[in-house]
């Protein structure tokens, strides 16, 4: 599988594209809504892209994580008179503690076991919020969630042009944060601890305690963008913490490939835009979606952006011969 | 064809858009119907949204302007579906009916009632015309305090025996309504609540709850969920032989698809309640029946009669408004009174709560079923509404 | 009377347990043989749930549902291993399971497309239609012929594995695909083999909760996740940790029901949990 390549420099020149699109969105997209669904799922997708890319953990249960963030900011901006940000942030952080106690149970197993546990945890959390129905609207959810400003009186949020500002520079941040922790020392051990625990262990690392730590930062990207989602529409609908969201951050991530965040951002973009436009057409457009996954798996296994990169690649490399005077391997 | 690369790919974006929802036009409305095709809730999306579709292009017309409707799939996704309204509101569309869930419908009437529209759905949530009522937003079918009144009182009345009662609830919003009225009633005529079962949203397995009812050996079990789990708990009670000495109740039945779906063995002897029965002798139900039967050549399922009247209910108003501006369509509805599914229908000012029918049902034999679809007698109709004081609406 | 209750609460949960066995039999099987884990395995539960919904219509017998259910399960196990699966060992286990996942994916919507996304009643068979007094309190019959029925194939499932040629060479390929290759036996045999009887419990199980539970097209992704949940209780590749980990996963959400039934979902992953605490291996698992 396609994994974060070993060492990028940062911010680099992706970093400049992603501001670019994300300023790029609103006007190219036929609504600012959907480009603002676009970012949030843009971050979701990132937690599975980050700890597939980087950590080389699948997990099918970000899902839960994207719920207690989406929960979260509900029930701050409902019963308290915090600004967007704290309750986004606040959010997020209970979004990244519930990851640790969650990879505190799953990484005592490896491999498969993992993906079976995250599976049966973002279960276990839809349960939990229907058996807590006091708290969390049960099937209904939680509506009417007011949009304060972001901090204090300063940047009101009434317009959705408001909204999508808030949310892309979000996004923008979530973004360079992950390409920091991947540049740095952390990513480093990450990175080794997915090519081979064993070695990394006896070179005297504690994995365990790396990968609660890589999954507390996957669980807080995924917890940011509920909270964006909740910020986004003004309410947490239930479906924001059933397994299928898990299942659809999952896909997102394998569609736009795991060699990079930018893959987040394209397999968010290419399942939002896609799933819109197919739904019109055909109610089966989930059975496309999957085919489309077995055909990126089998023949593209880095993914749409993996894929655009090679091929960007490729047309350098052979540009830079042609160019060349002399044989290149001469 | 020389097109510029920008063009292109603003031209590609703008295909990708939610459906082409056409600038409005002098002789055409826009109106927009939001259903789950689908996710999780396509299976009950795709009826509704049939229904709909039927009645609009029975009616053709509101206030003498052609009807153009246009679905929103939202995917069984509340998020999706304000979004698509958002959008659809955005390109002027002020007319929105349907609805898959009570999350979507009651996310969907703030927001349409937030940007000037008006929303006519059939969410089950009593909230929708109860705490979370809106000047904007109408529903159709009875919720869960018609459901218990118009099913347990009548029932009630005929089996003076049966006092001991146990009931299984779904450990949800709407099954918790259900059974606090449920209660209520039974502590009004004095009879004895044995117990309760919950079970969650998405149980399948209830031999367990049934067991226990078995043990508290009940005259009656009261089973309040709805849709697959409730022809599930039916189904497994049915198969514990607990139709022997215990008499079933179903106040929230969804009628003919849910009798199919339990076959006539299951059904002979239940008692049932539901919003809709497609045998109901009305001028309204005749015109309903007769375009079902057209189009599919079934009689039709309460899912059907939903889309369909929700349809209804927005071409009547305009109709008596002549208008289709939201205010006056408001105003026309408010008091409206009309021919629909279950006889003569009204609409009530106070909290947009349609007042109609709502029908205790009782399983025959198979030996008496006069055709196919002829699972149930119906024993009585009432118009079992909570005041919208009671209810909560302060309509903003 | 209490006592009465407990012992109902028992009974249903093993008869739930074993179809949970047969469900997740194949799972940890197939994954203990050839380290494949299968995300589509829930498919195979739906596809003999909807095969014995559409043979008891067209047939108007549930004794034929009872074989062509999990024929049809086996074959399409075999065939998506063939056609598919057999191209994705060589692959990451990521890749198999977004593979198998997608798989899952188109066989629940074309179960939409084929029949209609609500939900059908299966008949029980009318052998078995009535209930059964044990003493002084019923039970329905159909649910003790299931027990019956799992326990038997459960015997011979183990006589298959611990007394035949076959068997052996199954086990050890659990333990090693080389060594099978060296007894020359042919592994894409067993392979194939496995899948197909995998495929047939799973079908099998589907078949035989199709009366208790009606079928739907959103079952399969329902079941693979409670196979997911006995798989890691009971231990991976291990029969014994499948019976052990169905029965006590049956058994508690049974239990559970009556005495928290709020809860009773939420006990099947908090015995998975605390199985996971005290034996991160599972039940019967190696670690």
């Amino acid at each position: 599988m396609n994994t974060f390549s070993a060492y990028r420099p940062f911010p680099d020149a992706t970093t400049g594209a992603l501001a670019i699109v994300l300023v790029a969105l609103p006007f190219v997209l036929p609504s600012v809504t959907l480009a603002s669904e676009l970012v949030v799922f843009a971050v979701g997708a990132l937690s599975c892209t980050f700890l597939l890319g980087l950590v080389g953990l699948l997990s099918f249960g970000q899902g839960l994580f994207f719920g207690i963030g989406a929960y979260g900011a509900a029930l701050i901006l409902l019963h308290s008179n915090s600004g967007s940000l704290v309750a986004v942030l606040a959010a997020a952080a209970m979004a990244a503690i519930a990851a640790a106690i969650v990879g505190f149970l799953s990484v005592r197993r490896r491999g498969i076991y993992f993906v079976m546990l995250t599976l049966a945890f973002a279960q276990m959390g839809y349960f939990a919020m229907l058996a807590l129905k006091n708290v969390t609207g049960g099937e209904n959810g939680l509506t009417g969630v007011p949009r304060p400003p972001i901090v204090a009186d300063l940047g009101v949020l009434a317009h959705p042009q408001a909204v999508y500002a808030f949310l892309a520079a979000i996004c923008f941040l979530a973004f360079v944060l992950t390409q920091r922790v991947a540049s740095s020392p952390l990513g480093s051990v990450l990175r080794a601890i997915r090519e081979n625990d064993i070695r990394a262990d006896a070179l005297g690392y504690d994995v365990r305690l790396f990968k609660i730590a890589a999954l507390a930062f996957g669980g807080f990207l995924a917890g940011l963008a509920g909270a964006m989602h909740t910020i986004f529409l003004g309410l947490a609908p239930p479906n924001t913490i059933e397994p299928e969201m898990s299942e659809r951050l999952v896909i997102m991530a394998i569609i736009g490939g795991t060699g990079s965040p930018m893959g987040a951002l394209i397999g968010a973009g290419f399942y939002v835009l896609l799933a819109d436009f197919l739904s019109t057409l055909w109610p089966r457009w989930l059975m496309i979606i999957a085919f489309l996954m077995i055909a990126i798996v089998l023949f593209l296994p880095n993914g749409l952006w993996g894929s655009a990169e090679l091929l960007i690649g490729r047309w350098k490399s052979h540009r830079a011969r042609a160019v060349s005077p002399e044989p290149v391997d001469g | 064809m020389n097109i510029s690369r920008r063009t292109a790919l603003l031209g590609g974006a703008s295909l990708l858009a939610s459906p082409m929802i056409a600038r409005a036009q002098t002789n055409k409305v826009e109106v927009v119907g939001i259903y789950s095709l689908s996710g999780t809730f396509a299976n009950v999306g795709d009826l509704l949204n049939k229904g709909t579709v039927m009645a609009f292009d029975h009616y053709k017309t509101a206030a003498g302007k052609q009807i153009n409707y246009t679905l929103l799939d939202d995917q069984g996704d509340a998020g999706r579906a304000v979004r698509r309204v958002q959008e659809a509101m955005g390109q002027g569309v002020r007319h929105v009916v349907g609805c898959t869930n009570s999350a979507i419908a009651l996310a969907v009437a703030k927001e349409v009632h937030a940007r000037g529209g008006i929303y006519i759905h059939m969410a089950g949530a009593d909230e929708a015309t109860g705490s979370q009522c809106n000047k904007s937003s109408f529903r159709w079918p009875g919720a869960s305090y018609t459901a218990i009144r118009a099913t347990l009182e009548p029932f009630m009345q005929a089996n003076p025996a049966a006092k001991r009662w146990y009931t299984i609830t779904g450990q949800y919003v709407f099954g918790e309504s259900l059974l606090t009225n449920a209660k209520a009633v039974m502590q009004e005529k004095g009879l004895t609540n044995l117990g309760n079962s919950y079970h969650a949203l998405s149980e399948r397995e209830y031999s367990g709850y049934i067991t226990a009812a078995m043990a508290t050996n009940p005259d009656v079990l009261a089973v309040l969920n709805f849709g697959n789990q409730t022809v599930d708990v039916v189904r497994q009670a049915v198969s514990f032989g607990l139709k022997r000495n215990v008499k079933i109740v179903v106040p929230w039945c969804t009628g003919l698809d849910q009798y199919q779906a339990w076959g006539s063995d299951i059904v002979e002897g239940v008692y049932f309640g539901t919003n809709y029965w497609h045998g109901v002798e009305s001028p309204g139900n005749r015109v309903l029946s007769e375009v079902v039967r057209a189009k599919t050549n079934n009689a039709t399922n309460y899912l059907q009669a939903c889309g369909w009247a929700v349809a209804q209910m927005f071409v009547e108003s305009a109709n008596k408004a002549g208008s289709l501006d939201v205010p006056d369509l408001t105003r026309a509805m408010e008091g409206l009174t009309y021919e629909g599914p279950t006889g003569t229908e009204t609409v009530r000012a106070a909290d947009h709560q349609v007042i109609k029918n709502y029908y205790l049902m009782r399983g025959k034999a198979r030996s008496a079923m006069r055709d196919a679809d002829d699972f149930a007698e119906i024993l009585q109709a009432t118009k079992a509404f909570m005041s919208p004081e009671q209810a909560g609406c302060k309509m903003a | 009377m209490q006592g009465q209750v407990i012992l109902f609460q028992l009974l249903n949960g093993i008869g739930i347990g074993m179809i949970y066995f047969l469900l997740s039999v194949g799972l940890t099987m197939i994954f203990g043989l050839m380290r494949f884990v299968n995300f589509a395995h829930g498919t195979l539960y739906l596809v003999g749930a909807y095969t014995a919904y559409s043979v008891s219509l067209l047939t108007g017998s549930m004794w034929w549902a009872l074989a062509f259910g999990p024929l049809a399960a086996a074959v399409i196990a075999l065939i998506s291993e063939r056609l598919i699966l057999r191209h994705t060992y060589e692959m990451p286990h990521e890749a198999q399971i977004l593979v198998t996942f997608a798989l899952a994916l188109i066989f629940q919507e074309s179960i939409i497309l084929i029949f209609d996304p609500l939900a059908k009643n299966v008949p029980v068979p009318s052998l078995l239609s009535g209930i059964v007094f044990i003493g002084s309190f019923v039970y329905p019959a159909y649910r003790l012929a299931v027990v019956f029925a799992a326990a038997v194939i459960a015997i011979l499932l183990w006589f298959a594995l611990e007394r035949t040629r076959f068997g052996a060479a199954l086990r050890a390929g659990s333990e090693s695909t080389e060594m099978v290759s060296l007894l020359g036996i042919n592994v894409q045999k067993v392979f194939m083999v496995a899948f197909l009887v995998g495929g047939g419990l799973a079908g099998l199980a589907g078949t035989l909760s199709a009366p208790l539970r009606g079928v739907e097209p959103f079952m399969g992704s329902e079941a693979l996740g409670v196979a997911f949940v006995v798989v890691v209780v009971g231990g991976i590749g291990s029969f014994t940790g499948a019976l052990l980990g169905g029965l006590l996963i049956g058994v508690v959400q049974s239990m559970a029901s009556s005495l928290w039934p709020e809860g009773a979902r939420l006990m099947i992953y908090g015995a998975m949990a605390l199985v996971l605490l005290v034996r991160p291996a599972g039940l019967m698992g190696r670690s």
